[in-house]
């Protein structure tokens, strides 16, 4: 098998046309994976398209041992916002993550994970990955609000299909894409998911500002009387109402394969925290010695420019 | 291969796969704070070590993609454009632009699905669980309603303030007016006095001043607030005030022992050991401890 195989086909519809002079081999449908006279078939017996995509995403969510408060009620919040996700329990490992965590994905049978990882209980990484041998992107996330936070007061719906909103400037550059496609794929729910509740009443904003990724989720609150008609005029007076969580990701590396491989992308303006408490910590650390030189400094500088006798010295007789 | 921009000519790197720790922190040693809220910090200038490999990018993204005649309803996402460059530490103009963002979104969005007529907004009678749960949306609620009040507090406290201070002024106006008019009725009845003496006290009546109170006005008492108080009260009014709340049933007493014991006023004949006051026992508890008080009743 040259291609590999995609994660969605099914065909639900109409099994029975495909036994006349189909192979026993599941059919790839959309990537025209079949012989001519057999599309000529399928397209001349059946009016409407037969291939039916099904979006079969399932992700796993774990999260490393040592995790903060803080960062744990994120993973909370996400697992709430997908309902194609699977929680699972902390991954101990230290050496030989990507294996550990590939067997784990592979085991729930799940097509792709987030993996949060927490290092020295202040710095959070979240990992994107697509499990067989996908993509995969480590990224540094900031300025993290769970939904808990009393000043975000919105709500919606448990399992209600989000609307993606993308800035533009992700379809400047193919990392950018690539990171735009993956982030469908995650954040989107199935459209026939079973835990999958009917109505669009939030949106998820993902904006690059500043080479960051910035998530934001809104809930949509329109003054409506039906379902499906809306009063006139209720368009401009929807509202959004912010429901959390909120954070912001900085891609660090983006791998060739699932959590690991060759590298394909590296952020050039990333610097790791700790790097950043160590130069904090360097700019503290010469504070006494510093004084000193430029005590010494002073002296030298009073020595070599002597200051010019008073005048008014002796003005006051002691 | 999509188009390269000019803007990341900076990060058109060779594909060096030299590892090379000593630039990074050189490089390093040039940063500034990027972001406020975030302890993020980024380089100046590009690492130059950063590998960039647009073909494996693309493959990548090739090969994840989804079919391309995918119904939009599956992915259901949107490209909106970002008129403006944001400045990430401006939090208000930051969240506005991601605002916007959103809205026009949901706007987009929303026109398609009435195209297509599918449901799009929850109907006001649809209950389902929900993403925070009740007793957190009433804690939500509870924060708002408390917001609101100490606002509207704040707002009462600086209007009285305000009404106080204008009562004031115009207490003091009236007051120096008052007072004026004390000043000069006096100075007018010395005038006539003195006219009067001038004049060696000859006529009767023809020359009375006009003093005002014969005009038929009653004589009016000032709005006294204190009706209980009478000129001779040495205790200023006090003396009958305060147990409004206490016991009124020891009222009598009480009122027995001021009259006996003190609080000022005349004194004199009040406190007297007399043949009356010995048997006198309107002062004490009637019966209310008779028997023996260690039996507990």
């Amino acid at each position: 098998m040259g291609k590999k195989r995609k994660h969605s086909e099914t065909q639900a519809v109409e099994p029975k046309k495909k036994d006349e002079g189909a192979p026993e081999r599941p059919k790839r449908t959309l990537m025209g994976w079949k012989d001519k006279e057999e599309v000529q078939a399928q397209t001349d017996s059946n009016s409407e398209s037969p291939q039916v995509f099904r979006n079969k995403e399932k992700v796993m969510v774990t999260c490393s041992r040592r995790i903060n408060y803080r960062y744990r009620h994120l993973m909370l919040n996400l697992v709430s916002l997908l309902p194609h996700c699977k929680k699972d329990n902390k991954v101990e490992s230290r050496s030989s993550k990507g294996a550990t965590l590939n067997e784990l994905i592979e085991l729930r049978g799940c097509s792709s994970a987030l993996f949060f990882e927490c290092r020295k209980h202040q710095d959070l990484y979240m990992w994107m990955a697509r499990c067989p041998n996908g993509p995969s992107v480590k990224f540094l996330v900031n300025a993290v609000h769970t939904m808990e936070e009393l000043k975000l007061t919105g709500n919606h719906l448990k399992g209600s299909r989000p609307l993606l909103t993308f800035s533009r400037n992700f379809e400047k550059d193919a990392h950018w894409k690539l990171l735009k496609e993956m982030i469908i794929q995650i954040f989107g729910t199935p459209k026939e998911h079973r835990k999958s509740k009917p109505y669009h009443d939030h949106v998820f904003v993902f904006s690059i500002v500043d080479d960051h990724i910035w998530f934001r989720n809104y809930q949509i609150s329109v003054p409506h009387n039906e379902s499906d008609k809306m009063v006139r005029g209720g368009l401009d007076k929807m509202t959004l109402v912010e429901v959390g969580p909120r954070f912001c990701l900085n891609p660090i590396k983006i791998f060739a394969g699932s959590f690991g491989g060759p590298t394909l992308y590296e952020n050039p303006f990333y610097v790791s925290p700790n790097q950043i408490r160590a130069l904090e910590k360097r700019k503290k650390a010469g504070k006494y010695a510093k004084k000193v030189k430029a005590k010494t400094r002073r002296k030298m500088h009073e020595q070599s420019n002597p200051l010019e006798p008073d005048e008014f010295a002796d003005m006051w007789r002691e | 291969m999509g188009p390269r921009s000019k803007d990341l000519s900076l990060l058109q790197v060779e594909n060096n796969v030299e590892d090379d720790a000593d630039d990074v922190i050189d490089d390093a040693s040039e940063e500034e704070e990027s972001e406020s809220e975030q302890e993020d910090v980024k380089l100046m200038e590009p690492s130059k070590t950063a590998i960039y490999n647009r073909e494996g990018l693309v493959e990548k993204l090739e090969d994840i993609s989804w079919p391309e005649n995918v119904d939009w309803m599956h992915k259901l996402c949107l490209d909106i454009d970002q008129e403006k460059e944001v400045d990430v530490n401006d939090d208000l103009a930051r969240e506005l632009a991601f605002y916007t963002q959103a809205l026009e979104g949901t706007r987009l969005a929303f026109d398609k699905f009435q195209s297509m007529g599918l449901p799009f907004l929850r109907p006001p009678d649809y209950y389902a669980e929900m993403v925070k749960t009740d007793a957190h949306m009433q804690k939500v609620k509870g924060k708002l309603l408390a917001q609101k009040r100490q606002i509207e507090e704040a707002e009462e406290r600086r209007k009285a303030r305000e009404a106080k201070r204008i009562a004031k002024e115009v207490q003091a106006e009236k007051l120096k007016e008052r007072a004026k008019q004390k000043k000069q009725e006096i100075e007018e009845v010395k005038k006539w006095r003195k006219q009067r003496q001038q004049s060696g006290f000859k006529d009767g009546k023809d020359s009375m001043p006009d003093l005002g109170f014969e005009d038929g006005k009653a004589f009016e008492r000032s709005s006294k607030k204190r009706p209980g108080v009478s000129p001779g009260d040495r205790s200023g009014g006090k003396a009958k005030q305060g147990g409004g709340k206490g016991n009124n049933k020891n009222k009598k007493n009480r009122e027995f022992r001021d009259s006996k014991f003190g609080f000022g006023g005349k004194k004199g004949m009040k406190k007297q050991n007399t043949a009356e006051t010995t048997n006198d026992f309107r002062a004490f508890n009637k019966g209310g401890a008779a028997g023996n008080k260690k039996r507990k009743r």
